[in-house]
């Protein structure tokens, strides 16, 4: 082996992997360190030692003990397991599917219209560009008691995101669709755009052949199309399938900071990484970094299943 | 099935603003492809030939002009009504599935209607008998094979008894005296072909194109040849009235263009397919075609067979076309019946009377013979040897293009000045106005 002098690549390397090194590795590691760690202050970076409670309290399997008063009381968390993890995975299985296949639809329906194009295209990228926040207001005026949706749909005045003002609350369903139905409207744009420019290198030859050998529109989409598009279908597919599990941002935006589970109760619309900032703003952040942990793990676990899938089902 | 193309005209529009004129692709074309004959669209690129084939499979629509396929007129048909087979210039494959897969992919979309049967019990039981035999025969080779040193054969056989049984059960299904309704006539249902069917189809179809051992590989895992008979395969396989073979050679090495090109040939007898072949080579055109229709800028120049259109060119651009090498241009004139080129005869026109003017002069490369003698004389610049021939390059001060002739290789020759006679069926005049048709 000839020995390359190769320190002008590191050179030119080291900016992105210094700051790599500092932001990303280096809290990547610490998190899981600090997961260990019992009663962790990040103020002064002490802890009382190692353990591995902090995962018992985040599964709700080890309780917290206090004494007060003489007397021994033993808390369970049971957040994550009855709420945060069902609710994110709830949302995982649920959007990621329905938008791919529904951005899937638009970027072939997009693709085969001659007029326009640009024009629409332009449009359904539109939500990608917009602060989700942003989005989560408009929506929050789409699914209140008097607003469009129940209108629409003539729906009287369900609740949707509002807690009802005579004491009902708006129940788990109706929520968790709003809050779906905004997901996927907001990740409908990336995806559109990663399937379209699929769309466009595949060989139109292909169609040409299938038409010649009379398969209908449906048949063409699922035997050509699909297989096709497969590799980009893999990638949105994990891609999403990462995002929603780190599904945060559109629980603030459609409910608002202080409405969303923990302090109302009224929808109880908990996810891992609302946990995991809760915890950090409460000063536990061994267990925040406990919850981290897991949820990386769980990510890992489906891309992994994903990849395992795709072997057979990819044509690169 | 007869193939008529009546006045056919495709006009790709232009963008008036931006000062693009319209393109004419195939302007007025008229012709007839006889039931079960090959005909070649033979041209230079853009000459309106891909066109016109596309415009027959239905996947680009006329202008105007009408398509016929025997009785019937298909011009405003989708392509996938029309019942045609298409082999494309790369075949377009679908990458993403098995040989087999793509062999039977069209018959999976198929509809037919065929009698409804009344299974014959006795019939059906004979045949599974007899496949039961022929498995159980199978089976036991099976078991006397060593698992580890005869594994492949292990698995030869366990394909060959799939393949067995999902035949025992396409003859089961076919055994059977037709239905009849009341008035006697038999009762027909329109239906989807069962996976027993599609698999003998395909493997029937494979084995006239030979790619059985192929079937289950991708399209990726072949060569150019055994793709491109896997395309035929796939234009075959349902049967269609008609074949539509574009520029299927042009990706081939030379070796395997000549052998694929046989085949074609072949598979178009042994099925009797009534087939257009384009192709920008006149070799394979001539080669393979029944008859050859010469195409320029959208217009039909000459249609004859392969012979007649080398022979007899009816004007200078068909002339050019057909032949390697090339014919040699001159420029020359007519005197007294006479084709002077410079101040040599080359010709003396017998047939009929000519007026005197000036034409250009074609000299086909096999078309002198060297003769001390001869009228017509030239400088040789180079000789190559081919093996057979003898290729002489040679310089003329009236020449139009590079002038080369083909002589005996037992012919004494050197170079420098030489003389050689003309055969006159080798020798050509074209007038030089537009048409640059043929004088002579």
């Amino acid at each position: 082996m000839v020995k390359k002098n190769n320190w002008k690549a590191w050179l030119y390397l080291a900016p992105v992997i210094i700051l790599m090194a500092v932001f990303t590795f280096y809290p990547l590691i610490n998190t899981i360190g600090i997961s260990f760690l019992k009663n962790y202050n990040y103020l002064t970076a002490t802890s009382d030692g190692f353990t591995f409670d902090n995962y018992g309290y985040v599964l709700g399997i080890v309780p917290k003990v206090y004494t007060s008063g003489g007397q021994t009381f033993y808390l369970y968390f049971t957040d994550v397991i009855q709420k945060a993890l069902p609710n994110t995975l709830f949302i995982t299985f649920v959007t990621v599917p329905i938008s791919v296949l529904i951005s899937l639809l638009i970027s072939v329906g997009l693709n085969s219209i001659k007029w326009f194009k640009k024009f629409l295209q332009t449009i359904f990228f539109v939500p990608y560009v917009t602060n989700a926040i942003a989005v989560g207001m408009v929506f929050g005026v789409i699914f209140a008691d008097k607003g469009l949706w129940n209108y629409i749909f003539q729906l009287g005045q369900q609740h949707w995101i509002d807690a009802s003002k005579d004491g009902l609350p708006s129940d788990w369903g109706h929520a968790m669709f709003a809050l779906c139905f905004y997901i996927i409207w907001h990740s409908l744009p990336f995806k559109i755009l990663i399937f379209l420019s699929g769309l466009q290198n595949i060989d139109k030859q292909y169609y040409d052949a299938a038409k010649i050998d009379s398969a209908g529109r449906v048949k063409t989409f699922w035997k050509i199309t699909v297989p096709l598009l497969s590799p980009q279908i893999l990638y949105v597919m994990i891609t999403s399938f990462i995002a929603a599990f780190k599904e945060y941002n559109s629980v603030i935006g459609l409910f608002g900071a202080d409405n969303a589970g923990w302090y109302t109760g009224s929808h109880d619309l908990y996810t891992i990484v609302y946990y995991v900032y809760d915890c950090i703003s409460d000063g536990n952040v061994q267990l925040g970094a406990a919850a981290a942990v897991m949820l990386f793990i769980i990510i890992m676990l489906f891309t992994a299943i994903q990849f395992w899938v795709s072997k057979k089902r990819v044509h690169y | 099935m007869e193939i008529r193309l009546k006045n056919l005209t495709k006009v790709f529009p232009g963008d008036k603003k931006k000062g693009i004129p319209d393109t004419i692709a195939v302007n007025n074309l008229d012709v007839v492809v006889p039931d079960g004959k090959l005909l070649g669209l033979l041209g230079p690129s853009g000459c309106g030939k891909s066109t016109t084939l596309y415009m027959i499979a239905g996947l680009l629509e006329p202008t105007s002009g009408e398509i016929w396929f025997g009785d019937e007129e298909v011009t405003r048909l989708s392509p996938e009504r029309r019942g045609i087979g298409l082999v494309f210039q790369n075949y377009a494959l679908y990458p993403h599935m098995t040989v087999y897969d793509n062999v039977a992919f069209p018959l999976t979309n198929l509809r037919i209607e065929e009698p409804v049967l009344e299974p014959d019990k006795v019939k059906q039981g004979q045949i599974m008998a007899d496949f039961d035999a022929k498995i159980a025969a199978i089976e036991k080779e099976n078991s006397t094979l060593d698992k580890k040193k005869d594994e492949g054969k292990i698995n030869a056989n366990k394909t060959e008894i799939k393949h067995l049984k999902s035949l025992c059960r396409y003859e089961m299904a076919q055994a059977g005296t037709p239905k009849v309704d009341n008035d006697g006539r038999p009762l027909m249902a329109k239906r989807r072909l069962s996976k027993d069917e599609i698999d003998k189809i395909v493997r029937e179809t494979a084995q006239v194109v030979q790619i059985e051992q192929y079937l289950e590989r991708k399209p990726n895992q072949l060569s150019g040849g055994q793709q491109q008979r896997v395309a035929i395969a796939r234009a075959l396989v349902k049967k269609p009235k008609v074949l539509l073979l574009d520029e299927p050679l042009s990706n081939l090495d030379a070796r395997l263009r000549l052998q694929t090109r046989e085949e074609i040939r072949r598979i178009q007898k042994e099925t009797g397919i009534t087939t257009v072949f384009v192709t920008h080579d006149q070799e394979e055109a001539m080669s393979i075609s029944d008859e050859i229709v010469v195409m320029k800028l959208g217009i039909e120049q000459q249609r004859d067979v392969p012979q007649a259109v080398y022979n007899n060119p009816v004007n200078r651009f068909v002339a050019n076309f057909l032949g390697t090498p090339p014919i040699s241009m001159f420029k020359g004139r007519i005197k007294d019946n006479k084709i002077y080129i410079g101040q040599d005869m080359v010709r003396e026109i017998t047939e009929k009377k000519v007026a005197d003017q000036d034409c250009t002069v074609g000299i086909r490369p096999e078309g002198i013979i060297v003769d001390p003698q001869g009228s017509f004389s030239f400088q040789v610049e180079r000789i190559l040897t081919m093996g057979r021939d003898i290729m002489l390059i040679v310089k003329h001060p009236d020449s139009l293009n590079d002038i080369k002739f083909l002589v005996d290789a037992f012919t004494k020759v050197g170079v420098g000045e030489v003389r050689a006679n003309v055969k006159p069926h080798k020798c050509f005049a074209f007038s030089l106005d537009g048409s640059e048709e043929r004088i002579v």
